[in-house]
């Protein structure tokens, strides 16, 4: 029991992290992006390239270091962030809505199709294997000891993600990100340069998303293109709205209530013999319907985002003389 | 030479069931501003059905009635369960997008509870090989281009020339002004979706008999090259998507046949981002503002 629930808070503290790079891009800056987890991906295949070394043939990837896991990831976030300002730089100049949506697909099932079918950059199907309790030996833990560590050690990043973005969160960086996505030309009136500001939160946002997918790879151990499909990046859109969109509280809330409480409770329905589909899909069903109902009945989530008001207005204000000549 | 043609031969068969798709999906979206992204559900719901109907009957015009029947229930139901309630309460459009991605969810998982998520063969006799002109096809890719052009042509006269279609067009023009004048918007867009989804279905049976073989997501995999050339032609214009969808059509089955089909998917959005980037608004629309909403 002990292990299991270790398992389920170091899922959920990695899931965590993406749903709050995520917020950055959708809570804050207002983008529906749909190559989120591109990013994810990239992260977790970026850190297992530097960490498992030199590829045994017949398995062919790139780089193939073995360096240790912290500087994997501060590399795999860095690739993340890159990745992030190339698909930015072009998906984020003149297109917004559905158009900024379906170019940023296309841009993640580029890269699915490259990372599944391109043998020699992440050895196509069969994916990355091999980084295994990654800083235990440094560390000399055992495997139980090391459950254990690597749940704090998840922890930990979760905590320094929430505590950076609750500064962000108040900063005047953020304030504009919030006008952008209530009036993006009421803003530019006011002389935000609309390009630049979500240029940087999208870049925000796609190093988070490095981060989790490097923890990710670190909790797997291994990381192949059947571990995720581009369009499960609406677990986390479900978590962020049920919680609060914009919120970060209502984001961390809604991972707990979407990935915990339902990914969790679901694991213990009786499994029906021979169909071993059934449970996941009735997970992905009730993930999707709470996706539409909240869209539909309390679009501002558990924890709604604080609005911020006009200061009030000047008592006795006058509309200034009309002078005459 | 002899090659050549023979890619233009199979190249012509994809186009006509993306034509059947891409056309469907840009009625939907024409009529209501949503961008349907479980349009590919309705593809695989028809596939089923026609499955389950051929087993059946034995039949493959009971199939091909059972697909797009289902496919138009589908659609239909789609609508006035979730985006006609979206639209009524005047939501924005890139909401009921997001609410299209939840649903596609929720239908791919139904389907999986229903059929399984393994791969169902669909074999039926190819027929007889017909030789047009230069290109030789199979009865099947035959028949699958003549339907083609039958629904188009079908869909062209009622769009163009019934009281119905001139009322698609005012709702799909201005849903406001439209509903002043005396249209129920929300009866023309409800109809609109079920022709839709009867093209949708039909076009779900074509693409699983050409294919012989689909699962649960094979309309949603089917779905992103619709989106491609309905995005390529002009979303919401149902000719213009025509064309884009013959273009995109050809070009694949050229990149599948010279390159590799596995990269098809990559080089179908390759088309779409630069499509999208130099004219937003599609390669046959008039419009020359970019895209700023």
């Amino acid at each position: 029991m002990i292990q299991y629930l270790t398992s389920i808070l170091t899922e959920g503290a990695i899931f965590g992290i993406m749903a709050l790079g995520l917020n950055v891009i959708w809570g804050w800056s207002g983008d529906f992006d749909l190559a989120y987890y591109g990013y994810v991906a990239l992260g977790a295949y970026m850190t297992l390239v530097f960490t498992i070394g030199h590829p045994l043939p017949p398995a062919q990837y790139i780089v193939g270091l073995q360096l240790p896991y912290l500087v994997a990831i501060v590399l795999a976030v860095l690739a993340s962030m890159l990745a992030g300002l190339v698909v930015g730089l072009i998906a984020l100049r003149h297109l917004r809505g559905i158009y900024f949506s379906i170019v940023t697909l296309g841009a993640v099932y580029v890269v699915y199709v490259l990372a599944s079918q391109y043998v020699p950059l992440f050895d196509g199907y069969n994916g990355l294997s091999g980084l295994i309790d990654p800083m235990g030996d440094v560390l000399g833990l055992d495997f139980k000891q090391y459950q254990y560590f690597f749940l704090g050690f998840s922890l930990l990043v979760f905590v320094l993600v929430y505590l950076f973005l609750s500064r962000v969160s108040g900063s005047r960086f953020t304030l504009a990100l919030r006008t952008l996505r209530e009036d993006e030309r009421a803003s530019a009136a006011f002389g935000r340069d609309i390009y630049r500001l979500k240029l940087k939160a999208y870049v925000l946002g796609a190093g988070l998303a490095g981060l989790g997918g490097a923890l990710f790879a670190g909790y797997l151990s291994a990381f192949n293109p059947s571990a995720w499909q581009p369009i499960e990046v609406i677990i986390l859109y479900s978590a962020i709205l049920v919680g609060g969109r914009g919120n970060i509280r209502g984001v961390v809330l809604g991972v707990f209530v979407m990935i915990v409480l339902i990914q969790e409770s679901t694991r213990f329905l009786p499994e029906i013999p021979g169909h071993p589909n059934i449970i996941p899909a009735l997970r992905a069903i009730i993930i999707g319907a709470v996706l539409v109902l909240f869209l539909r009945f309390r679009p501002q989530g558990l924890l709604p985002e604080r609005r911020y008001r006009d200061r009030e207005p000047v008592p006795n204000a006058k509309p200034a003389p009309v002078t005459t000549a | 030479m002899h090659e050549l043609l023979l890619t233009l031969g199979f190249g012509l068969v994809t186009a006509s069931i993306l034509a059947l798709s891409a056309v469907a999906f840009t009625l939907e979206y024409a009529v209501t501003n949503v961008a349907n992204l479980s349009h590919g559900e309705i593809l695989t719901v028809g596939a089923y059905a026609a499955y389950v109907a051929h087993r059946v009957t034995g039949s493959a015009l009971v199939a091909a009635i059972a697909a797009a029947v289902a496919g138009g229930a589908m659609a239909l139901a789609v609508h006035t369960a979730v985006i006609d309630r979206f639209v009524r309460r005047g939501t924005p459009a890139i909401t009921t997008f997001i609410a299209t991605l939840g649903l596609s969810f929720v239908l791919q998982n139904v389907l999986v509870i229903f059929f399984g998520a393994s791969n169902v063969a669909y074999t039926i006799p190819q027929g007889a090989p017909v030789q047009v002109g230069p290109f030789s096809w199979t009865g099947t890719e035959w028949k699958i281009i003549l339907s083609a052009l039958a629904v188009t042509a079908v869909l062209y006269v009622i769009i163009s020339r019934t009281k119905f279609g001139k009322a698609l067009r005012a709702v799909s023009q201005n849903r406001d002004l439209a509903a002043v004048s005396g249209i129920n918007a929300h009866q023309v867009a409800a109809a609109t979706w079920f022709l839709a989804g009867l093209v949708a279905g039909y076009a779900g049976f074509v693409l699983a008999e050409s294919v012989g073989s689909f699962n649960p997501y094979f309309g949603f995999q089917f779905f992103l090259i619709t989106l491609t050339a309905s995005v390529a032609g002009g979303l919401g214009k149902p000719f213009s998507t025509l064309a884009g969808a013959i273009i995109v059509g050809l070009a694949l089955e050229f990149t599948g046949g010279y390159i590799s089909a596995s990269y098809e998917l990559a080089f179908a959005f390759l088309i779409l981002a630069v499509v999208i980037l130099v004219r937003p608004r599609g390669l046959f629309t008039n419009a020359r503002r970019t895209v700023f909403e």
